[in-house]
Formats: C-alpha cells, structure tokens, sequence
C-alpha cells in the first residue's frame, strides 16, 4: 500500500526516489510482459483470423484462403437465422443449466452434512473429490461401460425394483442429453462441494449463536443467517461452474459426436461439426464469434455480479 | 426431554452416515467398474448379467496396451495404435513445462498485482475471460495460425496455449497465498540490501510455498486432462494421453472396453494421488477470494 502511495505523489523529490519510481514502473512492466507477449503472439492473430473469416467466405474447397470474398453480413445473417445454432444454444443452455443446478444441490446437502467435524470426516471428504479428478474423457468412456442397454446399471436398476429394466441410456434422443448431464453431474460435485464446505466452514460463529440465544430454531438460523452470508460463495459456485458446463465437450464428443439425430448436439459439437466436417471455415467462424459475443457478455455479467458480492464481502470484513 | 434430544442426535446421525453412504457408493461404483474391468478377461467385458467380480482376473488388458503384447485377435488396430508411452511422454511434458511456466509466471504477475497493483480488480475479473470463454470458439483460425508459424502439432504450440488459458487460476490462486505474507519481512530484506528480485527469489516465494505447490498440483490436473485443444492442434506426434485414449472408441473393431480401462486407470492414477494430496488446499483455488478465514 505504502509504495503505491509513494508512487503517486512523489514528483518532484529527489534524484534518488526518481530512479527508485522508474524502477518500480519497470518492475511492474516485467511482471505483466509474460502474459501481453504470449497473448499479442498467440491469441491476438487467432482473433483477427476469426474476423477475417467471418467476412470474407472461405471453405477449403475454394483456393487460398486468403484470395476468398469479401460477403459483408452475409455469413452472420446466415448463422443468425440458422434453427441449428438456436437448438445448440437451447441445448447448452439445458445442459449447463441442468447440470448447475445438479451439482450444487448435491454439493451443498453434502456440505452442510459434512462441515462440522465427525468420525470418518476425512474418508468421506477424500472420496468425495475424487470423481474431479478423474480425467473428462475416462468419466465418459467409464459411463458408456456401465450405461449400455445390458450394462450393469440397468441390472442393478433390476434387481432393486424385482422387475427388467431397461432404461436407454445412451441411444434414445430423449434420454441422451440428460445421460450425459448426468455423468457431468457425477463429475463436477466435487468442486461445488469444495467450494460449499468451504464457505460454510467460514462463517462467523457469534450471529448464529446470538441468534440460537434469542430463540431461533436450526431452520430459522439456517435460512436467516447461514444462507444470507453465503450468498456470494454460492454465486461463485454456480457461475463458475455454468461456465466450464457452457464448454463442456469431451464428454459429449467422446460419446455421441452430436447423435442420435442431432439431440446431443450443443455449441461447441455444431462449431466443431460445421468447422471439421462440413469444412465450412467461415460459416464456423462467424459462428464462433456469435458464441463468443454471447459468451463475453455472459461472463461480463458474470464478472459485474462476482465484484458486487466482493466488495459487498469487503465491506463486511472491514 | 433429555432422551428426546439424545434420541434426535441418533437420527440426525443415521441421517448423515446413511446420506453421505450412497452418496459414497454413487461415487465409488464407477471406480470400481473401470478398475474392475481393466482386470477382465475379453469374454467378460460384455457379460449378461454383469460380472461383477471376475474370477478369472488378468494382466493381459494392462501388457497389451502398455507393453504393445498382442496375444489375442485383435491384432489390425492395435498396430495402427500409438504405443501409449509415446503418450505418456509427451503428456507429462506438455503438462509439466505449460505448468510450471504458468505458474512461475503467475506467481510474479500475482506479486506485482498483490504489491504494487498492476492489474486493478476489474482487470483481474476480466483476465478471468482466458478461461472462461470456451476455446471451440478460437481453436481453428488457432489451427490456421499456428501451421503458419510451424507450431501444428509441436509441444511448444500445446504448451503456449495452455500457459494461456490456465493463467488466470494460477494469478488469482497464487495471489490469494501471496497477500498473507506480510510486508515487513520483504521490507526487512529490502533493507538489508537485497534486490527486488531476489527478494522475490529468496523470501517471497520461498514463504509462499506451499501455496505454490497447491496451485501447480491443481493445474496440473487441468492440463493432464484437457482433451479439445490437444485433439485439434496435434495430429501424429504430439498426441497426448486423453487424446490417445479417444482413439479406441474409433477403433472398427468394436468396443475394447478392457482395453480402454487399463489405459484409462493408467492416466487417472497419478492424478488421484495428486489430488489427495493437495485436498486441503483445492478450496483456496476456487475461492477467488470470496472464502474469508
């Protein structure tokens, strides 16, 4: 805090703080020129390729791509008025949506059973964050073994209902959006659950009790109290994860590639789909600018959110 | 009334330990299942009812993706397989070096943001945006960039790439250690005559260790298991251990869920321990400061 001070006012002193003033200046630079550098190098001209593209229309069965022509809006107005995109949206949206809210409701209840200490704390919170930390791609391929028609789910479904069961998990158009929301689910409790023992084990004592004092049963604390100071830790948890959720792929990929028909088919299967197979480059490029305008105002909403609970949070602790 | 309690006690209790048990047993089935299966000879992968527990366990799943030992019919693509070792390798590399390099880079970005205020707190939010919009989105004028720059199918292009997008946990979790490590004792060697940056070398990091260490652990699990930007930006050498892993489900010869299983246990081993060892830290990653302790 001190030297941020000393960096503001100190303009007209002596040589000696001068030089100390323009060391911090180049001191800051350095440690913000890793991150611009590999940014301008690397992402800068992916991003300016992406524009190029979605004005001037290229598939790699036409020539160079950089003799392709120029078509203005045409491939915007192309991608806006596409049903496809508007049901890939829909898609992503129930899937993140979805498997959101899954994540959290199991997380949290697994929380508040969880935040205060009892005999076997640690075992349970071990094997609890386990399904994090297995890769994506093995969590799909583990589910398809156990999910197919004669696979063992249905047979154990069987045996505790005493009749045959025979849920199509992985081939009915219906059901195969919600199978995989619900390996995502299985996957990514663990970080809504993280993050809610987290929180819940961060409380302050004294309000709970002064208001256990005053005659408050548990569930009146608990909606009351407990759950007006989590508030900004729950909204971290949901936002982060309908966020990794909206790009959520090798799942999907990895089983379904956008089938049956086209009922698993959310954002980032059609850009893939429209960009690798059907070669359409700039068709998905436009796209994915749509997505990515989409997105950035999603997370900047997101962001305004996060910072208001943050400063609310600052406040608080002050 | 004093019974009334204890008995209220008891059944929060069979409560609680009967919850968290099938919540246990959801979680451990599937674990089980994969690891069971690496073990099961090709005639039980299928099995109606299910096998459960095999009787007959084999090695065979693990020496033949592991060792290439090719004792069964399968034969036609197994030759077209990678030798997952290859895998392995590039995989540890590319998550190793992207890992440290964003890291170490992190860490002093987090310094400077921590001391000085390089970045103010609405940048820090907006840097979440590397990680936050989904890479589909760029990855194929990616493509085309980096054919342009001879990075296609290089570790350096994978690397760079994941230097990039995993820079944002590595700022705000180092950043979260880094502000604890009160400024007297950096003002004390300042003092004393050291350098800014060996201060930073010789103090600052040094106290921030075991924070470093969670954070690596933690991206670490990030790069080992990204699967999009690896499938799309290699094609035959620098194939990584998720992308390999894809390759079997393509395979024409029908499903080799053994297979599958004992490569897939192979690469989710090493990250389980990882995790099991930083659990008590993976809280501070998540947290972008809105856990106060």
């Amino acid at each position: 805090m001190m030297t941020a001070i000393d960096l503001s006012s100190g303009g007209s002193t002596s040589k000696r703080e001068m030089t100390r003033a323009k060391a911090i200046k180049r001191f800051k630079w350095i440690t913000i020129s890793p991150v611009v550098i590999v940014f301008l190098v690397v992402l800068m001209p992916a991003l300016i390729l992406q524009l190029y593209f979605s004005f001037f229309g290229w598939t790699v069965y036409l020539g160079s791509w950089w003799d392709a022509e120029f078509v203005g809006l045409e491939l915007f107005q192309e991608v806006l008025t596409d049903e496809r995109l508007g049901w890939a949206i829909i898609r992503s949206l129930y899937f993140s949506f979805g498997s959101t809210i899954g994540c959290f409701v199991v997380g949290f209840g697994l929380a508040l059973l969880m935040y205060k200490p009892f005999r076997g704390h640690g075992f349970y919170y071990t094997m609890f964050i386990i399904p994090m930390l297995t890769v994506p791609i093995v969590v799909a391929y583990t589910g398809e073994m156990l999910l197919y028609q004669k696979g063992p789910i249905n047979g154990i479904l069987s045996t505790i209902f005493g009749r045959d069961i025979n849920v199509i998990w992985l081939a009915d158009a219906n059901l195969a959006l919600t199978t995989v929301m619900l390996m995502e689910i299985w996957n990514w409790t663990p970080f809504s659950f993280i993050i809610m023992i987290a929180g819940l084990a961060s409380l302050p004592k004294e309000p709970q009790e002064a208001a256990q004092i005053l005659g408050a049963g548990k569930l009146r604390v608990f909606f009351e109290i407990q759950l007006p100071l989590l508030r900004p830790v729950i909204i971290l948890a949901l936002i982060l994860r309908f966020l990794e959720a909206m790009a959520e792929y090798p799942k999907i990929w990895s089983l379904f590639q956008g089938g049956p028909g086209s009922s698993t088919e959310t954002i980032p299967v059609l850009i893939y789909l429209t960009t690798w197979n059907y070669f359409e480059i700039s068709k998905g490029a436009a796209m994915s600018y749509v997505i990515m305008l989409l997105m950035v105002v999603i997370v900047l909403a997101a962001i305004w959110v996060l910072r208001r609970e943050k400063s609310n949070l600052d406040h608080l602790y002050k | 009334m004093k019974l009334n309690k204890r008995n209220k006690k008891q059944i929060f209790e069979g409560f609680r330990y009967s919850t968290l048990t099938i919540w246990l047993l959801i979680v451990a089935f599937p674990l089980f299942w994969i690891i069971g299966t690496s073990f099961k000879p090709d005639a039980e992968w299928f099995a109606w009812p299910p096998v459960y527990w095999s009787d007959t366990p084999t090695l065979s799943n693990y020496a033949n993706v592991w060792m290439g030992k090719e004792e069964l019919a399968v034969t036609q693509y197994a030759q077209s397989m990678q030798k997952p070792w290859k895998a392995l390798g590039n995989s540890t590399l590319v998550a190793m070096v992207s890992t440290s390099l964003s890291v170490f880079f992190g860490a002093i970005l987090a310094y400077g943001v921590s001391r000085y205020q390089v970045l103010t707190e609405a940048r820090m939010f907006q840097l979440l945006m590397l990680r936050m919009v989904p890479p589909i989105v760029i990855v194929a004028p990616l493509t085309l960039h980096y054919s342009t720059l001879g990075l296609l199918d290089t570790h350096l292009g994978l690397i760079l790439i994941y230097f990039l997008t995993t820079l944002p946990y590595a700022v705000w979790m180092t950043k979260s250690f880094i502000d604890e490590i009160p400024m007297e004792i950096e003002q004390a060697a300042e003092i004393l005559g050291a350098s800014k940056w060996r201060t930073i070398w010789e103090v600052v990091l040094p106290l921030a260790r075991s924070g470093l260490v969670a954070t690596f652990l933690f991206i670490l699990i990030l790069t080992w298991s990204e699967y999009l930007l690896a499938l799309l930006l290699s094609k035959t050498e620098v194939v990584t251990l998720p992308v390999e892993l894809s390759k079997y489900e393509g395979s024409t010869e029908g499903r080799v869920y053994g297979r599958q299983a004992a490569l897939a246990v192979g690469i989710t081993v090493p990250l389980i321990f990882i995790g099991i060892f930083i659990r008590k830290h993976l809280a501070r990653g998540f947290s972008f400061g809105m856990v106060r302790r």
